[in-house]
């Protein structure tokens, strides 16, 4: 069975997408976005960290006024006894109530400042995948800050644009979306979103040929599959584990530097895995700064936005330390970055195969929480709270569809509801399970 | 000796959380205190008179925490040390008790920015000076922490918030009228 065949675009599950043609009204933001690109920088390169702490904290007064303007922040705070005031340094901030996944999920519409006509607002739902779906208010500059971080991201991988480059995301969700917009934002470009359930994605590649690609795993996966295509400058991927393989492939048979960063739809950047040492998350500061010294992510972000983020904890794991890294980076970067851990199923020719894989089955399905385990050869266990009975079943179909594609001649798949208010971990449950060992061990 | 807001916040974390000391003894601590800087102590009736005119809500529970930072850490000590006869004891008290008059007991017990105001709030009153710190920077830190004026703040703030709402809210309402009024002249 081919690939395409398994994602259909007949599985019509594929968020309707509401894409802005007035790409015009990005040039006035071309400087913002090099600013932005300076700063990041400027900042990835001073080695003494209190300078560097400094020009993180001269970001502290924009978020102070933020939080008066915040209806929820200033309610919170003037209930716990404190004000924005108190918050004149970093060690200030460890004193500040954490904001929790669930609490932003429940106030979203409180949360952000009164936002004014020329912020052009508009409401995104994250997909949910390992946690409950959130409403996140964003202004126009937080929906433009991605292509003032790949400016500093292609620095950072020495890639070099060609005059108007074509920027391509790579798609590999169902419901096969696509379409090509403007992108002056970045050096006259344009965008296009292919997808690789189309019969002529190949195609369409040669034609376009893109100067950076945006995918996930399985498409960066599609891509490998397929070494006739153009050779980008640069490839990206984030929000799920990157398995080194796939990485190692990408850029030592294909010459392709492939740059994972972690984000999430709350907060937009977070850090990018270092080139040079995989697992090792460098921290995009002064926009955010990732609380030092604790067992779970907690950010605080300090680039202006009408949504301000003080101490909000998006439910991943990982720990936060000062780093001089070899790649040249100094600053502050991520370790043991959890909540999106690696996982090989156990396929029955003996075959170890990336959970992650199937990891688009979950897309778009509002589930509080998963979990996958393999409990047997063909066998899994689909633990699944917050989900109907008619969502758990159209999943299973997917499911089972996806593990044939992958090598299961016929999987079996239990499914299990457990009760959403047991899962409610401050972190993100590890999706990904695998109870069987390797025959002859 | 200069006040150290780093070694007595070490202090009282070692302490109990909760004051002991019922309102009566609460007085008697805080008046001692005075009494060992060789001062006369306000009169009983003097703290009678001032909870009758100037007290507040949480003017006990604050003279109570008082007495149990007093009595739980060195400020007493260092007070002792700091106090002059420059002011008279009931001015200095009335003074501190005015400018904490919105910290309630439990925010000097776990907010770590309103105990900071509590201490320094009352080294002030007594006339002391913080260690390593100049009397401007002394006080542009207590400007910061001002929970008065925080709270002054958030009310203007949710006042402004409030307005802004009901003109959006009015301007909706007019867009609505005049879209209604047109389709019917439509039709």
């Amino acid at each position: 069975m081919s690939p395409v065949s398994v994602l259909a675009p007949d599985l019509g599950v594929a968020p309707r997408a509401r894409i802005r043609r007035d790409t015009a009204t990005q040039r006035p933001h071309i400087p913002w976005a090099e600013a932005v690109a300076r700063e990041l920088s400027a900042l990835a390169s001073l080695a003494d960290e209190a300078q560097a702490r400094a020009r993180v904290e001269a970001r502290l007064d924009g978020l102070r006024l933020a939080l008066h303007a915040s209806p929820f922040h200033a309610r919170r705070l003037r209930d716990a006894g404190m004000h924005p005031g108190d918050l004149r340094g970093l060690d200030d901030l460890r004193h500040f109530p954490v904001l929790e996944r669930a609490t932003l999920a429940a106030h979203w519409d409180a949360i952000p400042t009164l936002p004014t006509a020329s912020s052009e607002c508009v409401v995104v739902r994250s997909s949910g995948t390992t946690g409950a779906p959130v409403n996140v208010v964003r202004d126009r500059r937080d929906c433009l800050l991605m292509w003032a971080v790949l400016r500093f991201l292609l620095a950072r991988a020495g890639a070099r644009l060609p005059r108007r480059p074509r920027v391509v995301l790579l798609d590999a969700l169902p419901g096969g979306l696509e379409y090509s917009v403007r992108l002056p934002i970045l050096e006259d470009g344009a965008l296009h979103r292919v997808s690789v359930l189309r019969a002529d994605a190949a195609e369409r590649l040669h034609r376009v040929r893109p100067a950076v690609v945006f995918s996930d795993p399985e498409g960066l996966r599609w891509w490998t599959a397929r070494p006739e295509l153009p050779r980008p400058a640069l490839m990206l991927t984030s929000a799920q584990h990157l398995p080194t393989a796939l990485r190692d492939t990408l850029t030592r048979d294909l010459g392709v530097p492939v740059l994972n960063y972690y984000a999430t739809t709350e907060t937009g950047p977070l850090a990018w895995e270092c080139l040079r040492t995989p697992g090792h998350f460098h921290v995009f500061a002064p926009d955010v700064w990732l609380e030092p010294d604790s067992d779970d992510v907690v950010v605080t972000r300090l680039r202006p936005s009408v949504l301000p983020l003080l101490r909000y904890r998006p439910g991943d794991r990982g720990t936060v330390r000062r780093d001089a890294c070899a790649c040249g980076f100094r600053g502050w970067t991520l370790t043991g970055f959890g909540g999106r851990g690696a996982c090989r199923f156990l396929a029955p020719t003996g075959r170890a195969v990336d959970a992650w894989a199937v990891a688009w089955v979950f897309k778009h399905h509002a589930l509080r929480a998963f979990r996958l385990t393999q409990d047997a050869p063909e066998g899994f266990l689909l633990e699944l709270a917050g989900a109907s009975e008619p969502e758990a079943h159209a999943l299973t179909e997917r499911l089972v569809a996806a593990l044939r594609n992958l090598g299961w001649a016929s999987p079996r798949v239990a499914v299990r509801h457990e009760d959403a208010a047991a899962w409610s971990a401050p972190a993100k449950p590890q999706p990904f399970r695998c109870l069987v060992t390797p025959q002859g061990h | 000796m200069a006040f150290s807001i780093p070694r007595l916040r070490e202090q009282l974390a070692a302490a109990p959380l909760a004051s002991p000391y019922p309102h009566e003894l609460a007085v008697a601590v805080i008046c001692d205190v005075f009494r060992a800087a060789n001062q006369r102590p306000p009169r009983r009736e003097a703290f009678v008179q001032f909870e009758r005119h100037r007290g507040h809500a949480l003017w006990r529970e604050q003279v109570s925490m008082l007495a149990h930072v007093l009595a739980s850490t060195s400020l007493r000590e260092e007070t002792v040390k700091a106090l002059d006869t420059t002011r008279t004891p009931m001015a200095r008290l009335e003074q501190f008790f005015q400018e904490i008059e919105p910290l309630t007991a439990e925010m000097v017990r776990a907010n770590a920015f309103r105990q900071e105001e509590f201490l320094r709030v009352w080294i002030r009153a007594m006339g002391g000076a913080l260690e390593n710190e100049t009397p401007a920077a002394s006080k542009q830190r207590l400007e910061q922490l001002d929970y008065r004026k925080a709270m002054a703040d958030f009310r203007a703030a949710e006042a402004a918030r409030k307005k802004e709402a009901d003109r959006r809210e009015q301007l909706l309402q007019e867009a609505a009228r005049r879209e209604a009024e047109a389709r019917g002249w439509r039709e």
